[in-house]
């Protein structure tokens, strides 16, 4: 017979652990934004989006009881990732068009029919969450840099303007400019890579 | 020579050069040399990340850079977050109101004069009003601009404004009218002067008994009028209890509205601006809502009243949330043992993890704590409520785990279920007798369980198929639930036959109630 549940710990609880927490606390930089985009995507507004985004992070919250560590480096953080993915999957497969509620508005009125492909949005979901990991990279990253790096970097890698142009704004050199974007983009890249690896 | 033309053309640099590796002499030396050589611009670059890598991060920098949900502000400069706090209220005000011409005035919104800035949340600010043609001040709520860029967030702002509109009632915040047409939102209510009931804990820490008890009636006479008009607060906390100054009546505010803003702002990345610590569970697990839920919430504000702060507290705002769910805060009589202990009773009764064990209904908190303030203010002539004197600890103690087991042992499985009713029929014998070993009154020691057989009674039970989790939505939850109702029936079936029915929460008559006022 298996160990009787009223003496079972709340695994839940288990995230006190601050390794794990840290773990939360990335997946939540990481997933809160990607959710919801996806929802978006998906045609629901800002707040109905939070709303629902509340709910399915909550559903991973709850589904923390159900880990059990394998001993494994990171052991934790990869579930998470999994089962969250799995369940953001689900989620949108379940999407309605999102319809005004009438009174209550609990996620579960939000969900309806015409489901798309699961396939489709699986894809689709790979598709977010790889620049997910960029825009989170990009966000970590920044602060190891000066700042000026960093705007070299965005005026002219992103903004697209003229490396002259820049230089002469931020009070660099071109040079510098063409030193700094390419920093930025190695550094990124190493960055995104840490971070896939780490599921 | 082609392509490195110059003696400074070195690969090894470059690497280092990406990597700040390079003395800064040399550093600038090399930034130099790219202005002139345009292989060694294109080594660097292709070091640094392939064709397809600069288009990628270019693309999605530039998609995505502007959305709301870039709260890193990639494409901005750094401020310092006081800066734009301050920036948002003052831009704020000034872009929305009408320029006035009367001395003393910020602006004009619509019919009002707008005097000043009273307060300023996640969802709006709170500004001063004066209505020149009812000359009467108001208090004008108006929605933040990222909330009413969103239609939905406007409709929601304008459906439950309305419902509270509807509500009329001496203990619930009155609203005059709400504009929908104005750029931002607004809703109207009276200027009354008054703390929250957050700012008199503050001040004060843990109230008298009299006046936890006062205000939590209020409290909730105001909530079983909103309740009867079927509107779920969802938010019932301190700071959203109002205190008139004068006469200190109680006022029930913000019927929902904040509701948007603070389910955004729990799962924010380390910031929370909405407090999650008077959620029930089943909003911590963004499960249904019904009345209970305020109950909850409830039982959290008269906690904090006696407690000088609130039951369930963490570092985060996920810890606390998992406290809610898994916790029974610290009891309130080791905090404060001015507390009596059938007040503590109460707060138990509402933050019970189970809303269908929870004291079903406002008007029903409403009748206890009018009798207990009857029974305070004349001890001799109004008795404790009869359910108060009765002390089932023990009981409370089995089954305020039991929502969280059923969760967590038929999300497993309707089958596993069926063994956790043998397990509990062969475990509630030694159970009881441990929680009255912990020194609670022992009301049930005395019986013990016959040996049950479950087996040999046929339970119909539906089958979850094995592994198959929970996956949170209403209708596998009624399904669950109905196999819980199935289980449980079972169960209840094999105890009828084979116990002693046990009177657990009958009052102990020859104690009178009179001396459980300690």
């Amino acid at each position: 017979m298996p160990s009787s549940p009223e003496t079972r710990p709340s695994l839940m609880l288990r995230l006190l652990n601050a390794r794990d927490e840290a773990a939360w606390t990335e997946f939540l930089a990481i997933y809160e934004p990607l959710i919801l985009r996806l929802l978006r995507k998906h045609n629901l507004q800002d707040s109905d989006a939070r709303d629902v985004c509340q709910q399915v992070l909550a559903a991973v919250a709850c589904d923390l009881d159900q880990w059990k560590p394998d001993g494994a480096a990171a052991s934790f953080r990869r579930w998470l990732f999994q089962i969250a993915r799995h369940r953001v999957i689900k989620f949108l497969t379940r999407q309605r068009p999102w319809s005004v509620a009438t009174g209550g508005t609990d996620a579960h009125e939000l969900m309806a029919a015409q489901p798309d492909s699961q396939e489709s949005l699986t894809a689709e979901f790979e598709v977010e969450y790889r620049q997910q990991l960029l825009l989170c990279a990009a966000s970590q990253i920044r602060g190891e840099f000066r700042e000026s790096t960093w705007l070299a970097f965005w005026k002219t890698c992103i903004d697209g303007r003229s490396i002259v142009d820049v230089a002469d704004e931020l009070g660099m050199t071109a040079g510098n400019v063409y030193v700094a974007r390419s920093r930025i983009m190695a550094r990124l890249r190493v960055r995104v890579a840490e971070l896939q690896e780490q599921e | 020579m082609a392509i490195h033309p110059y003696p400074a053309c070195d690969i090894g640099r470059l690497r280092r050069l990406l990597t700040d590796q390079l003395p800064e002499r040399q550093q600038s030396e090399v930034a130099e040399h790219l202005v002139d050589c345009a292989g060694c611009r294109q080594t660097l670059e292709s070091l640094a990340g392939d064709q397809s890598w600069w288009s990628e991060v270019e693309s999605c920098l530039r998609t995505h850079a502007g959305e709301a949900t870039d709260s890193a502000g990639l494409a901005s400069p750094l401020h310092e977050p006081a800066e734009e706090d301050e920036s948002f209220t003052a831009d704020f005000v000034v872009d929305f109101l009408e320029p006035s011409e009367q001395p003393n005035v910020l602006g004009q919104l619509g019919e009002y004069e707008i005097l000043d800035v009273i307060g300023r949340g996640g969802m709006g600010v709170v500004l001063k009003g004066y209505q020149r043609e009812l000359a009467r001040f108001v208090a004008v709520k108006v929605m933040a601009p990222h909330l009413a860029s969103s239609g939905a967030a406007r409709q929601r702002f304008v459906r439950e404004a309305r419902a509270a509109a509807a509500i009329v009632h001496p203990h619930v915040m009155p609203i005059h009218s709400v504009c929908t047409t104005a750029r931002l939102p607004y809703l109207v209510m009276p200027f009354v002067a008054c703390e929250s009931l957050q700012q008199r804990i503050d001040r004060q820490g843990p109230l008298e008994i009299i006046e936890i008890l006062r205000i939590g009636l209020q409290a909730s006479h105001g909530l079983a009028a909103s309740h009867a008009q079927g509107l779920v607060h969802r938010d019932i906390k301190p700071a959203n209890i109002l205190l008139e100054k004068s006469v200190d009546r109680v006022m029930l505010t913000d019927f929902g509205l904040a509701r948007a803003v603070d389910d955004a702002s729990l799962t924010r990345t380390g910031i929370v601006t909405g407090t999650p610590q008077y959620m029930s569970p089943e909003q911590s697990c963004g499960e249904a809502l019904d009345a209970r839920s305020d109950l909850f919430s409830l039982g959290s504000v008269l906690y904090a009243m006696c407690a000088g702060r609130p039951p369930f507290r963490a570092e985060s705002a996920l810890a606390v949330l998992r406290r809610i769910i898994d916790t029974q805060p610290r009891s309130l009589r080791e905090i404060n043992p001015n507390v009596p202990e059938w007040l503590e009773l109460i707060v138990a009764r509402l933050h019970d993890k189970s809303p269908d064990r929870r004291l079903q209904s406002a008007n029903e908190v409403a009748n206890l704590l009018e009798q207990c303030l009857a029974h305070v203010q004349q001890p001799t002539t109004a008795d404790l409520p009869e359910i108060l004197r009765a002390k089932p600890r023990v009981v409370r103690s089995a089954l305020t785990t039991r929502w969280y087991l059923d969760r967590r042992v038929l999300a497993a499985s309707a089958a596993a279920a069926v063994l956790f009713v043998g397990m509990w029929l062969s475990r509630s014998g030694p159970r009881m007798q441990q929680s009255a070993s912990l020194g609670t009154t022992p009301q049930i020691t005395a019986v013990q369980p016959q040996p049950a057989q479950p087996q040999s009674i046929p339970l119909q039970v539906p089958m979850v198929p094995l592994g198959e989790s929970w996956d949170g939505t209403a209708s596998d939850l009624q399904q669950l639930q109905l196999d819980l109702d199935a289980v449980e029936a079972g169960a209840k079936r094999i105890w009828d036959d084979n116990l002693v029915p046990v009177p657990v929460t009958s009052p102990d008559v020859s104690n009178g109630g009179k001396e459980l006022d300690r």
